[in-house]
């Protein structure tokens, strides 16, 4: 009984184990506390449906090898590419959304197959580099959203009329577009079922590719290069198969993430965006070679969950928010957990 | 090296490789001075008095690039025991240059705790140094809010309210350092037309560049140089490799905390939350400027890329206003180019590293081909130790 | 026999960061010093302040105080001397004072009453500890951002 407990929490991770019975608690305390649990629950459901999609990116990338896609940035860049040009041709309602779509995948296949070039000739420091691509193209685009040629009135400056503003209001166009799609209320809990619908659609393709010929190859290049190199699967295209799709998944993610959040947020913000899908698939149970669908759903709940509750409970308690703190603690201690665990395949 | 054959255009050539980004950034300089249309008087003035305030924090990433564990980006936390040492003794109204020294001596006890922390952390990544530290200074940066917002003023004793919030705990967001403001540059300054030289802080950065080349002599030093070089040599030949890695991130946080200490004495104000992590990436960006790698950095470096990279620093903002009229544009550009030069460092370091793999391969090859013919000696050259411990970031 | 001498040698190394780090303290100390011009009651008698006190520090003029007046300087260490050039009354002659004063560690701000010391009163009468109420602060920002920072600004 022992052993069995003993192996339970081998397997889970303490860490892991740790943050779900912190979230447990919270979770009993809520109530207790006079927290509106439904109003809560409704916020964690809402959060998770921003979210999971951007961690759903992250999941081709382990699984070819990549490591962790710290360059989440670029796909941020493409969504947000097709989110302006899309207002700015005058798209509006749900429309806009399915044209932000449309628009940001040319870019984010672009943009992906330039990273994944890149990520060909440097295998071994993807994560590093990953991050300062990430970090340059936010700062280059910084430059960019003030030079570009927007005119909409919505989108610019008052005064000058020239660059865009820091954080645009989607009202009007696709705030909460899926969210509302068939939303479900069950007493005080709405549901955003069309979100959840995108990303269980998205999610299940996932599942589904990995099971194709295709994905199978992408797991084996990531689990046993040589071996995989010896079976004739073309390693190079694959991966860079594994790092547009991650970009398109990451340009849908933050779309997905503006809708429910109700702004497009341009400049600085994507800057460290990578961040918390990372800690989210982790927290997950996913490694730095191994990610699952299961770990994108728990991790995302847990992750969310955290970030939700933790405000509210402890400002009942103890009368302060140390929600900001904890939360950064507690994401970067669980990558630091992923990084420094050994791990099983080596290169 | 590959390429050193006797055609001068393969020297020019690899010339250029090995010094891209340095020869970039001159290039970016060049164009952006005039342009920016400052006085020669007042850049020297600024760039003198900023190489006086960085110096000494660039140099301390060297340590660890000389122990094989890559750009430290754990200098934040030798920073944040600068910090947390400076509000001490600003609460105890320490002033002046007693002040500064109080400072420096009580950061230590902080900067050895967490350069442990980190170079445990990171020995247990070995081959992932860089990004775990990076995420290490995120992660300490939590813990130092957790410190100095919360802590501080309720559990740890904090006499003066003049720095506290106004909710009665937690340190303000910036920190008023009036009382020591540059005492260390004013001391033996001298002025000349317009340019003041900060004399003593630069024989402070002068006698730890002598420290740090005293140090690679000694058995320590060698000690770390061995490890950088080849983890399983070192190993073999006794040096205990996990200790060393330790002792080196333990030094280069030490010095991070005391050239936090000077920086700030300089600039007269602590932002407590924001200070420290501008400072981390910066000066890293700088280094890499001055030419240095993930695996080779020299004092010169530190010196080169320090001038360069302010130089730039300073010009850009205007020269993007005088180009496109919005200051904004070069404010942004020069955040771009501060990352995209560790970028590209980064790219550089990881492609002649697979490129010295595949020359060695194929040297083995040719080896193993002449061996087959019986021949002896004839291009079997013995290959150079391998790093076998490959870097996965 | 050579761990030992390794162990001597941290001990003395600890000890003397030790004792720089205390004399720090004892040299490094701030202190806000405040100079009265004003007129003093001290049982029962009055002191009256001068027509016109200057005061001299490192030898620059300070301030120049007239009845009523208040200046400050600030100081470093425990010992403080400030040169007075003191007029007592309307039309005499200026007289030179030295003033030399240890000044108590545990005060931040230190106010010295000029009637009181010169009548060489006991050092409780003129030399009293200055505590500024403390006013309610505007603090604009006062959670600060997280990871959220934008890396700009000054370096």
């Amino acid at each position: 009984m022992k052993e069995k407990l003993a192996s339970f929490v081998a397997s889970f991770g303490l860490p892991r184990l740790i943050i779900t019975g912190f979230l447990l608690a919270l979770f009993i305390l809520a109530p207790i506390v006079g927290v509106d649990l439904p109003m809560q629950i409704t916020n964690v459901i809402n959060r998770f449906s921003w979210n999971a999609i951007l961690v759903l990116a992250m999941v081709p990338m382990v699984h070819s090898g990549c490591g962790l896609n710290f360059g989440l940035p670029l796909g941020i860049i493409s969504g947000l590419l097709g989110a302006t040009l899309s207002l700015e041709l005058g798209f509006t309602g749900p429309l806009s959304f399915v044209m932000a779509v449309v628009i940001s995948t040319p870019f984010a296949l672009m943009l992906g197959m330039g990273y994944g070039v890149l990520l060909n000739r440097i295998k071994g420091g993807e994560m590093m580099i990953a991050t300062y691509v990430g970090f340059s193209s936010v700062s280059f685009m910084c430059m960019m959203w003030l030079l570009l040629p927007y005119h909409k009135p919505d989108m610019v400056w008052g005064m000058a009329g020239k660059g865009l503003r820091t954080t645009i209001s989607l009202e009007g166009y696709y705030d909460k577009v899926l969210s509302n799609f068939l939303q479900i209320n069950i007493g005080k809990v709405s549901i955003p079922t069309g979100a959840l619908l995108l990303f269980a659609l998205l999610a299940f393709a996932m599942w589904a590719f990995l099971h194709t010929k295709t994905g199978t190859a992408m797991t084996a290049v990531g689990s046993n290069p040589t071996f995989a190199k010896a079976a004739g699967i073309k390693v190079d295209k694959i991966r860079m198969l594994s790092v547009v799709m991650s970009t398109w998944l990451a340009a849908i993610g933050i779309l997905v993430y503006e809708q429910g959040f109700g702004f497009i947020q341009l400049y600085m913000a994507p800057f460290y965006m990578a961040l918390p899908a990372v800690s989210a698939i982790l927290i997950g149970g996913a490694s730095v070679n191994k990610a699952t669908i299961v770990h994108v759903i728990l991790g995302t709940f847990l992750f969310q969950g955290i970030v939700t509750m933790t405000p509210t409970v402890m400002n009942s308690v103890i009368h302060t928010d140390m929600s900001e703190v904890i939360r950064v603690i507690a994401s970067n201690g669980m990558i630091l957990y992923a990084l420094t665990r050994r791990s099983e395949v080596s290169r | 090296m590959s390429g050193k054959q006797n055609s001068a255009g393969k020297t020019v050539f690899s010339f250029l490789r090995n010094n891209t980004v340095p020869l970039m950034f001159i290039l970016i300089c060049a164009v952006c001075i005039p342009i920016s249309g400052f006085s020669p008087s007042y850049l020297l003035n600024e760039i003198i008095t900023r190489l006086g305030r960085n110096a000494f924090l660039i140099l301390s990433l060297l340590i660890p690039i000389m122990a094989g564990m890559g750009l430290n980006f754990g200098m934040t936390l030798g920073a944040m025991a600068g910090e947390i040492a400076l509000i001490f003794v600003s609460d105890w109204q320490i002033w002046g240059i007693p002040g500064v020294v109080l400072a420096m001596i009580v950061s230590i006890p902080f900067s050895v705790l967490l350069g442990w922390v980190c170079g445990k952390i990171l020995n247990m990544a070995k081959g992932r140094e860089m990004i775990t530290s990076y995420i290490i200074s995120f992660f300490i940066n939590g813990i130092y809010q957790l410190i100095v917002l919360y802590l501080m003023g309720s559990v740890i004793p904090i006499a003066h309210g003049s720095i506290k919030l106004p909710r009665g705990y937690g340190i303000r967001n910036t920190v008023s350092l009036l009382n020591m403001r540059q005492c260390i540059d004013n001391l033996l300054a001298i002025r000349i037309e317009g340019v003041k030289i900060p004399v003593l802080t630069l024989l402070i950065i002068a006698l730890m560049c002598i420290l740090i080349v005293w140090f690679r002599r000694t058995k320590l030093g060698q000690d770390m140089r061995a490890v950088g070089q080849d983890i399983h040599v070192a190993r073999d030949a006794g040096i205990n490799v996990e200790r060393t890695r330790i002792i080196s991130i333990i030094i280069s946080t030490v010095l991070a905390g005391f050239g936090m200490i000077l920086y700030l004495q300089n600039i007269g104000n602590l932002s407590t939350y924001s200070a420290h992590s501008q400072v981390g990436m910066f000066c890293i960006a700088a280094l890499l400027v001055g030419g240095a790698s993930v695996d080779r950095a020299s004092i010169g470096n530190v010196f080169l890329g320090a001038i360069l990279f302010h130089t730039m620093f300073i010009v850009a903002p205007k020269a993007g206003a005088v180009i496109t009229g919005d200051p904004m544009i070069g404010e942004y550009f020069r955040v771009f180019v501060s990352y995209g030069v560790i970028t590209l460092a980064l790219i550089m370091y990881e492609m002649k590293k697979r490129r010295q793999k595949a020359s060695i391969g194929a040297q083995l090859a040719l080896a193993q081909k002449d061996d087959d013919r019986h021949e002896p000696g004839i291009g079997a050259q013995p290959s150079p130790a391998r790093k076998e411990v490959e870097r996965h970031e | 026999m050579n761990n030992k001498r390794k162990w001597i040698f941290r001990g003395c190394t600890l000890l003397f960061v030790l004792l720089l780090a205390g004399l720090m303290f004892l040299v490094g100390r701030g202190h806000t010093v405040y100079i009265d011009n004003k007129t003093l009651e001290y049982n029962g008698e009055s002191y009256s302040a001068l027509e016109r006190s200057e005061v001299w520090i490192n030898g620059e003029r300070l301030s120049k105080l007239s009845k009523r007046d208040r200046t400050m300087t600030t100081t470093i260490g425990n010992s403080f001397e400030m040169k007075l050039i003191n007029t007592e009354k309307k039309g005499d002659d200026p007289t030179e004072v030295v003033v030399k004063l240890s000044l108590p560690y545990s005060w931040d701000g230190i106010l010295v009453n000029i009637p009181g010391y010169l009548a060489g009163l006991p050092q409780e009468a003129w030399l009293s500890e200055f505590i500024i109420e403390p006013t309610p602060m505007e603090e604009d920002a006062e959670e600060p951002a997280g990871e959220d920072d934008i890396p700009t600004a000054e370096f």
